[in-house]
């Protein structure tokens, strides 16, 4: 992190109150006084430069989720990023890549206060421009799903969780932001974020299909159209829609109450008006697996060095939320796990817990390789992957950025609470 | 979770003793008829917590008593409640996410009488939502309901509960401070007792609680009866938390006023059932 080099970016942290609707104000800590914050578009591998202003009395660091960065400007304190000091500044100065969809966020521990930390306005998108454009489309589009007014409360697995009162996208509750305006026959490109700090999305747009192109910025080897998404916390999904059903449209939350807590935005097309029309979808689908490549995966090579991660939960009263373990052992007290450059490894992510933990690794993308009972698989390369509760996935990744790199959790309570850990470089 | 609803169907207690105490006890609860006829009644032993039953479903609760050590003479036409096995079925169907309404039907057995209906009460609850943000849970319970005369004098009854709870880490605390009233029945003009119940709970483990219920009826409001004549127990109690679809509460409890059952023992068990299709998108 330089302190004098001169700034392409500026981001000024601090208190904002965001109206999602006339009847609700949120205060709440931002990035420029925004939600999300500024759309940050930067050229791949070209050096870029951010100056980061905290006016907040708390110390802040801001990660940059998906890139290959050194570790002292990646965004996470455990690697050795150095905090921000309250009214403090920092320059972020890197060569941005890979290309593709990413995002920038704090990574501060929040624990017992649920307005700090990822639950709060803290995150905006990032575009890192390739250097050919790979998608076809007439509009491009962000869009960012957050919670927010969070409260624990029991829940039937005996340990606490957060609770949100109202859900956002792009900041604004159904009906209180810009509609999406579109054209028939437009093809607009979609890049939606899962920015909440604990809760997974599904999304549907009534009347139409999606056709996934990429996740979590990378593009998958076999584009196909579902109906509905699922997003867990951090993850992305770029997609085309072809806007060929013409009026007035909502895309939301396929579950009722978080549609009803907000999570919506009306689609219009030009020329159209009246009230939303919305679908009700009566399940929910999703598997990672249609997008797959489809020619026979190659079968696991004994090179391929198998790295076993065991996530469980430990617990701590029915008034307080779960301490949580990788291998037995929660941060800062897990293992430092040492890697090879060059070598490849095989992370087996085994979920031993009742809930479903969306995992990260930083500083890295993963291939998906399997999951529990199913065949291998191949071509969806990933940085945030949704373990689901007593299952099994397996991931591989090439170790090829020297430099501390901290895995975990992304859901917010879950990482304070110890669900991270540490590789490091021999 | 704690989401069951105790009472104590009545307060006062008439009192047990040896044998050359009797005849002092039966005087003294003749005397108190004048004042006071709430009768023995450990139908349902329970601190209620905060939380009610959610909307489409159904919580089933036997409620099983047993009266060791107690009044062993029938005294003023009431049965005595020595070596009583109380058994009470539960109903609570939830309404919204919250409020609900319960069901009792109360039963005693005993040797020379058999088993015996008791009595019925209806008690609806409302609870303070939670997308208020109370720092704790609070619910208002409200109790009407009749019994036998041959179990209690007053046979028409009428209880309001206001309940407060609150899990701290491994701790559980909540706190009930009941009002009565008697609407038929010897105690009718006596206006409102206070009968507040208390519970201090412990995580061991996720499935294994353990903590103290301590019930109490201290008379009158404005004009508490005297420590000897307060009905006065304190029960030690297991909760087992091994399902959500399960509610599990043991415990023996002892009663250290002249005017308690001196020994009881109390089962709770409970079971949710869930109604209706349950979808994903709800």
């Amino acid at each position: 992190m330089g302190a004098l080099t001169k700034a392409d970016y500026s981001l000024d942290i601090a208190p904002y109150s965001l109206e999602v609707s006339p009847h609700h104000v949120i205060r709440t800590i931002a990035y420029n006084g925004q939600v999300p914050g500024p759309l940050l578009r930067f050229q791949e591998d070209r050096l870029v430069t951010v100056a980061v202003a905290n006016h907040t009395d708390n110390n802040e660091v801001v990660h940059w989720h998906g890139l290959f960065l050194p570790s002292d400007v990646d965004g996470a304190t455990e690697e050795g990023t150095p905090p921000i000091p309250p009214r403090g500044q920092a320059h972020y100065t890197f060569r941005p890549r890979p290309s593709g969809f990413r995002w920038y966020h704090t990574h501060t521990f929040a624990g017992g206060d649920l307005k700090k930390g990822l639950y709060t306005g803290q995150f905006g998108f990032l575009l890192i421009e390739p250097r050919e454009n790979r998608a076809r489309y007439d509009q491009e589009v962000f869009l960012a799903l957050h919670d927010w007014k969070a409260s624990l409360l029991g829940n039937p697995d005996g340990s606490m969780d957060p609770v949100y009162e109202v859900s956002t996208i792009n900041g604004r509750m159904l009906g209180h932001g810009e509609p999406l305006r579109v054209k028939t026959g437009q093809r607009v490109l979609l890049h939606i974020l899962n920015s909440s700090a604990t809760e997974v999305h599904w999304i549907t747009l009534a009347g139409h299909q999606f056709r996934v192109i990429g996740l979590d910025g990378n593009p998958v080897p076999q584009p196909k159209s579902v109906s509905m998404l699922r997003l867990s916390p951090a993850e992305r999904v770029s997609t085309l829609v072809e806007m060929n059903n013409p009026g007035v449209w909502t895309m939301g939350e396929v579950r009722k109450h978080i549609m009803a807590a907000g999570m919506g935005i009306v689609v219009e097309y030009a020329n159209n008006n009246g009230k939303p029309r919305w679908q009700q979808p009566e399940s929910l689908e999703w598997n990672y697996l249609d997008f797959a490549a489809v020619d026979p995966a190659p079968s696991f090579e004994s090179s391929v060095t198998e790295i076993p991660l065991v996530f469980e939960s430990k617990f701590a009263g029915h008034g307080a939320m779960d301490r949580w373990t990788i291998n037995g052992k929660s941060f800062p007290d897990t293992d430092v796990v040492t890697l090879h450059r060059g070598q490849r490894y095989r992370l087996l992510f085994k979920n031993r817990s009742t809930n479903d933990h969306p995992v990260h690794l930083h500083r890295h993308i993963f291939e998906l390789r399997r999951f529990s009972g199913l065949p291998e698989t191949h071509g969806i390369f990933k940085d945030t992957v949704l373990v689901e509760s007593g299952k099994q996935v397996d991931v591989e990744f090439t170790a090829n950025d020297p430099g501390l790199t901290l895995f975990h959790c992304h859901q917010q309570n879950h990482m304070d609470e110890g669900f991270m850990m540490l590789f490091r470089y021999a | 979770m704690h989401n069951s609803k105790p009472f104590f169907l009545y307060s006062f207690l008439s009192q047990r003793r040896r044998f050359l105490q009797c005849v002092l006890c039966i005087a003294f609860v003749i005397l108190l008829c004048g004042t006071k006829a709430f009768a023995q009644g450990n139908y349902e032993i329970q601190v209620y917590g905060a939380a009610t039953v959610e909307p489409k479903s159904t919580m089933l609760e036997l409620h099983s008593n047993f009266t060791a050590e107690g009044q062993v003479y029938t005294v003023d036409g009431v049965y005595p409640t020595n070596h009583q096995l109380h058994e009470t079925i539960e109903i609570t169907q939830g309404i919204t996410n919250w409020s609900e309404i319960g069901f009792y039907i109360f039963t005693s057995a005993q040797n020379g009488h058999g088993v015996q209906w008791v009595g019925d009460h209806i008690r609806p609850r409302v609870r303070v939502p939670d997308s208020w943000h109370w720092p704790f849970g609070a619910s208002l319970s409200m109790e009407i309901g009749y019994q036998r005369a041959v179990y209690s004098p007053d046979t028409w009854t009428w209880e309001i509960r206001p309940i407060f709870d609150k899990a701290i880490d491994r701790w559980y605390f909540a706190v009930n401070p009941a009002l009565e009233r008697t609407l038929h029945g010897p105690d009718v003009s006596q206006g409102l007792g206070f009968a507040p119940a208390v519970k201090i709970g412990y995580d061991f483990t996720k499935v294994v609680s353990g903590g103290i219920e301590y019930y109490a009826d201290y008379g009158r409001l404005g004009s508490f009866d005297s420590l000897h004549e307060q009905q006065q127990q304190i029960f030690a109690v297991t909760d087992l938390n091994v399902s959500p679809k399960w509610e599990l509460n043991f415990g023996v409890g002892i009663g250290p006023t002249a005017a308690t059952d001196h020994l009881i023992f109390k089962a709770i068990v409970g079971r949710h059932f869930t109604w209706g299709k349950q979808s994903p998108v709800d």
